[in-house]
């Protein structure tokens, strides 16, 4: 009752504001009205260049813009939408509009459906202004098919002007496709490394030596098999991965590799200036990490049926069904804080195997807001970005609610979490991630620390921005995707019985698929962007 | 024109007073054969009812319960934690699945009983266009841009009932049904100079109950089940039937823990994901359960045509 | 001359042509209009461009599938099951629907029918959920009681040869309850004078049903049959990928074409490439329907579809 009258006053009163404002405008500034509004253009790839090109003509004078038309920005975000959207979207808007007289409407794309309908959106060219974009939505893949408005440093100087300012110039870059810009990305450098969660009591029962490399993780593993009936000692995180999240944390960061897509088998080594692409699978480190696994499944670390297992493992963790789980820090973390706040029988640890070896941080395109290639009022769109992310009030609000109802402030960079903090989550506000955030006070210490002294070891190297342009090994791509489903996670779980032959079949399967086409294109490219760079 | 319904029992087991040697044996067959097609029906369907009554802690540690030995409530509790968002997504079910299902039934039905007439020519013809859609097909991109940029059919009940309304399958198998009506009731009626709209609504509706019953039910089940028009068309919490809202919640739930990795919050719910799928279904079926047997009748006993000529 | 009595017919079959309006109208708006979006298959899709600006490709978007070496055996994997699946769920449906029939009092036939149709309502991923449940090896309930028994379980995740029986148990299982309201519907329309001559002549319950019953049936059987063969080259995505999902073990026994799409495009989420295996699998199944029609024309003119 009380959102719905809520929302019928909003309603409302945004009407009444719209008219004043549209009568207000008519007599004053027709003229750049009208240019925008005939904007968007049907020709294919100038759409993004004209429409750069007439924004900056429609702002009167250097410097300041002019807002002087209202108008409703349309901002479609991946998530659910919360419950208190409206009340926290009617205090972000009121703000928005005492500063750049914009406002923000969300549709937000549901968890269940957002891969169908994301792509929808953008393909049938709907009506909106603003659109979360990630690279694990398919950022490249938009962008290139002309899904969004290229953001030019002019743009971003002007209308942008602190995001332009505080963001590093490592984080634009690893945003740009093909060396064009097409989202304000997050300005929070996230760890993706991932980490081992186990149950530190079950270690101490057996005495066993501290978890800190691959050998101690494999003791500990069949110790637990073998003494623990009824717990299965390591349970994968279910999805669609073509690498599981204990390669990245035995193949990746043990070697001191990196890869640029984990839905493909290349990597490189950090350090290697020249940026020599190998497949994974050929690598005797491969075959040396499929004998580990092949030894682990046979000790039955994991369950028989692995691959169909739909089990969720932060459930099975929390429920004592099983005694190791990867992922990375700021979800292994928040599951221990949850533990401890149910005040769980068992206790719980967060183990490193790979101390001292290098780490990267995510890609700046993890999370980002990306213009729609035919929004009408694109100066205003990227005005909103720089405010959400960069205005400490309106960051405040967006990422965490109203403060005293969803959220308590504590000090400046923490926050407390209050009862109705579960009516504003969930949603993907993280595209506007930056310095400002503010951390869970009920976020576990040893996570904190295990990542500040990770940031020593964050290692810069110089691919770090290259973007592969996949467009010419499409068909490639697809069927080594495939290849690697069928024969490398097989591989990968020890169900294969002959290693070496299971090996060989993969390796064959994958040229057949065109591995090679792949590896030349990528390579390629990594030479002209090291030349370039 | 004396076109009654005759409810004639036809089950001769029944009907014949003494039974023959031929008909015990069939008889033990039969219920032996029915009973255990419906137990292995039944029992999956009740191992889902049990589950949706177990705590999620039972279910994760001990797998699906036929008995529920760690009884919980709270999948249902999350179901109903929005009652009136629940109520207003029964209610567009329901009333999509009448609206669409009435409408339906006449289309199919009117179209079947024109491709079903023997003497008109072009009844090949016809049938073939309306098969070759089942055929090819223009993908989601198209259609999608149809509804939404031409038809403007987006968040409107329209969206959630035009493009189920009619369905080739329905249409072709009406058409088998209404094709096993003797010619002669037709010809007849031709004769007392009855036209052929006429024909169709007085004569041959009422005759033809059981496939207008078949029908009816793969159209009311296609409505209520139908959660992808929802998905695509409608994103007004006002208009969203039953199963989408359900698939919705359950997607958010499972895909919200999944979306929280990397953001570093803390997921202060615990969601019984589990349980929940099994609750859903319950509460997804319960009433169409409790619907079914009223529609029933009509397959359980016999509503004959052949009854006309007496 | 022609023409002319083009418009005597149009004159004649004007109520039926009246009657077919909404349907016709329907069919071109929501299925003839849209199949313009067939173009795209032989395009790059780009949104600026949209479906006619976009460029040509000409065949590009179908060689991941032919080039993956998978296209035979996926594609031979999805008739063979779906072959299997109109026999035997077309078998147990009739089956059921007569037994149904002949049998039982009013209760006992509401209540089998009820609970006939209880899977139809289980959706896929509970199905999936619930057979590995079932079936796994470490906790699964069939594995329990093999070892109750004192006999050795069985690894069925791992083992492809267990899953062509499966998947059409599982198959007939969950649509045995529509199948047989369709049955039923077809057996009640029988003509009662045919089972008082059949009954009059001395037949007994088998008779009777080996010569009435079921070859009254044969209109709806083949027109089901001929449905169905015409998606004969679509597999059921819900299905295979809620009991298989992605375990790699089982690809060679489980593999149809939706599924090898499904995995081939999930990270580029290309348009035009799974429009490409879309206009691959309507071509086949337009093959096939044509000639099974024809052949049934054949055989008997008003038994076609067309």
């Amino acid at each position: 009752m009380l959102r719905k009258s809520r929302w019928t006053m909003f309603t409302l009163l945004f009407a009444f504001v719209m008219i004043m404002s549209a009568c207000g405008n008519n007599n004053k500034n027709s003229g750049s009205s009208a240019s925008q509004s005939t904007e968007p253009s049907k020709s294919a790839s100038t759409t993004a260049s004209a429409s750069a090109a007439s924004s900056s003509a429609a702002a009167p004078a250097e410097g300041a813009v002019d807002t002087s038309k209202e108008v409703k920005l349309k901002m479609i975000f991946v998530g659910p939408k919360p419950v208190d959207y409206d009340s926290v979207f009617a205090e972000i808007n009121k703000k928005l509009k005492e500063k750049i007289n914009a406002t923000i409407e969300g549709e937000f794309l549901d968890w269940s459906d957002w891969a169908q309908k994301y792509p929808l959106k953008l393909a049938a060219d709907e009506n909106f202004d603003l659109i979360y974009s990630a690279n694990w939505a398919g950022y490249n893949d938009q962008a290139l098919k002309g899904g969004f408005l290229e953001l030019t440093d002019d743009m971003l100087a002007k209308y942008a002007p602190q995001a332009w300012a505080n963001m590093s110039k490592v984080s634009w870059d690893q945003a740009k496709v093909n060396g064009k810009l097409y989202m304000v990305p997050q300005n929070r450098g996230e760890s993706v490394e991932k980490l081992i969660l186990y149950r530190e009591d079950l270690r101490k029962k057996y005495n066993l030596p501290e978890i800190n490399s691959p050998e101690a993780y494999a003791t500990y593993l069949k110790t637990i098999a073998e003494k623990e009936k009824g717990i299965v000692p390591f349970t994968p995180e279910t999805g669609d991965w073509k690498f599981h999240n204990l390669d990245r944390v035995l193949l990746k960061q043990q070697n001191e590799w990196n890869m640029f897509d984990l839905d493909m088998p290349f990597a490189f080594k950090l350090t290697d200036e020249k940026g020599q692409v190998f497949n994974v699978y050929n690598t005797p480190e491969f075959k040396q990490l499929a004998t580990y696994y092949k030894d682990l499944a046979d000790h039955n670390a994991w369950s028989k049926n692995v691959l169909n297992s739909k089990n969720d493992h932060q459930a099975d963790f929390k429920a004592g069904k099983t005694a190791s789980i990867t992922h990375n820090n700021g979800t292994l973390g928040a599951l221990m804080a949850l533990m401890r706040q149910e005040n769980s029988p068992y206790e719980v640890a967060l183990a490193d195997i790979n101390q001292g070896k290098k780490k990267s941080v995510a890609i700046s395109t993890q999370n980002g807001t990306s213009v729609h290639a035919t929004s009408k009022n694109p100066e205003r769109a990227l005005m909103a970005i720089d405010l959400l992310q960069n205005d400490k009030e309106l960051h405040d609000l967006v990422m965490y609610g109203i403060n005293g109802v969803h959220y308590e402030p504590v000090g400046d960079d923490k926050y407390k979490a209050l009862d109705k903090n579960p009516n504003y989550t969930g949603f993907s506000n993280w595209s506007f991630n930056s310095p400002l955030n503010r951390d869970n006070e009920a976020f576990p210490q040893e996570a904190s620390d295990l990542v500040k002294s990770w940031e020593a070891n964050v290692y810069h190297y110089p691919l770090e921005t290259f973007v592969f342009d996949n467009s010419k090994v499409k068909t490639e791509i697809a069927n080594v995707g495939n290849v690697m489903l069928r024969y490398g996670i097989p591989l990968e779980y020890g169900l294969v019985k002959d290693i070496d032959k299971g090996l060989a079949d993969l390796n064959k399967q994958l040229e057949a698929a065109g591995i090679a086409k792949i590896q030349t294109e990528l390579q390629s490219q990594i030479d002209a962007f090291l030349a370039k760079n | 024109m004396s076109a009654t319904e005759l409810n004639a029992d036809k089950s001769f087991a029944k009907t014949s007073g003494v039974k023959k040697t031929d008909q015990k044996i069939f008889a033990a067959i039969g219920y032996g054969a029915l009973t255990i097609m419906a137990l292995l029906c039944l029992l999956p369907f009740l191992l889902v009812v049990s589950s949706s009554l177990t705590s999620e802690n039972k279910i994760i540690t001990a797998g699906y319960q036929f008995i529920p030995t760690d009884f919980s409530v709270e999948a249902y509790s999350i179901l109903f934690k929005y009652p009136t968002e629940m109520i207003q997504a029964y209610l567009v079910t329901i009333g999509v699945t009448i609206g669409g299902t009435l409408l339906g039934l006449f289309l199919t039905s009117m179209t079947s009983y024109a491709l079903s007439r023997r003497d008109f020519k072009w009844r090949n013809g016809f049938s073939f266009f309306f098969f070759f859609t089942t055929l090819f097909s223009g993908g989601l991109v198209p259609w999608y841009l149809l509804i939404v940029n031409y038809l403007h059919m987006k968040d409107t009940v329209l969206a959630l009932i035009v493009p189920l309304v009619l369905n080739v399958f329905y249409i072709i198998v009406m058409k088998s049904f209404l094709g096993g009506i003797p010619e002669a009731i037709v010809e007849s009626a031709k004769i007392d100079g009855a036209g052929d709209f006429r024909i169709y609504a007085q004569l041959i509706l009422p005759l033809s109950k059981p496939a207008l019953a078949t029908i009816g039910l793969f159209l009311a089940l296609a409505y209520w089940n139908d959660w992808y028009n929802a998905l695509l068309f409608v994103s007004d919490e006002k208009l969203m039937p039953l199963q989408y809202y359900l698939y919705k919640m359950l997607g958010n739930m499972d895909g919200m823990r999944k979306a929280m990795m990397g953001a570093g919050a803390v997921v202060t719910t615990a969601i019984p994901t589990e349980s929940l799928k099994m609750a859903m279904t319950v509460v997804a079926t319960g009433p169409i359960l409790l619907a079914y047997p009223f529609v029933q009748r009509y397959f359980v006993q016999g509503l004959t045509i052949g009854a006309v000529k007496g | 001359m022609r023409l002319r009595s083009f418009w005597h017919d149009v004159k004649k079959y004007r109520m039926f042509l009246l009657m077919l309006t909404p349907a016709v109208v329907f069919y071109l708006l929501f299925a003839y209009i849209p199949m313009a979006g067939i173009v795209i298959a032989f395009k790059r899709y780009d949104y600026a461009g949209g479906i006619f600006g976009s460029a040509w490709n000409g065949l590009d978007n179908f060689r991941f599938f032919f080039d993956s070496g998978n296209a035979w055996q996926v594609t031979r994997n999805t008739a063979l099951y779906n072959v299997a699946f109109i026999v035997v769920n077309n078998a147990l449906q009739i089956f059921a629907a007569i037994l149904l029939f002949e049998v039982g009092g009013k209760w006992f036939r509401k209540i089998i029918q009820s609970s006939l149709f209880l899977p139809y309502f289980i959706s896929w991923v509970v199905v999936g959920a619930i057979a590995y449940n079932l079936l796994n090896y470490d906790i699964g309930t069939v594995n329990a009681m093999l070892r109750g028994l004192g006999m050795e379980p069985v690894d069925i995740y791992n083992t492809p040869a267990y899953w062509p029986f499966l998947l059409v148990l599982v198959s007939a299982w969950k649509g045995l309850g529509y199948g047989t309201v369709m049955y039923l519907a077809a057996i009640t329309s029988i003509d009662t004078e045919m089972y008082e001559a059949a009954e009059i002549d001395g037949a007994n319950i088998f008779q009777r049903i080996l010569k009435v019953t079921i070859p009254n049936l044969y209109p709806t059987i083949i027109i089901l049959v001929l449905l169905a063969v015409g998606n004969i080259f679509r597999g059921d995505f819900g299905m295979f990928y809620n009991m298989v999902g992605n375990n790699g073990m089982l690809f060679s026994a489980t593999d149809v074409i939706d599924t090898f799409v499904f995995r081939s495009l999930i990270t580029s989420n290309d348009i035009g490439m799974s429009a490409a295996a879309g206009v691959f699998q309507s071509v086949l199944g337009f093959a096939t329907i044509m000639a099974v029609n024809y052949a049934v024309r054949r055989y008997d003119k008003d038994r076609a579809l067309f």
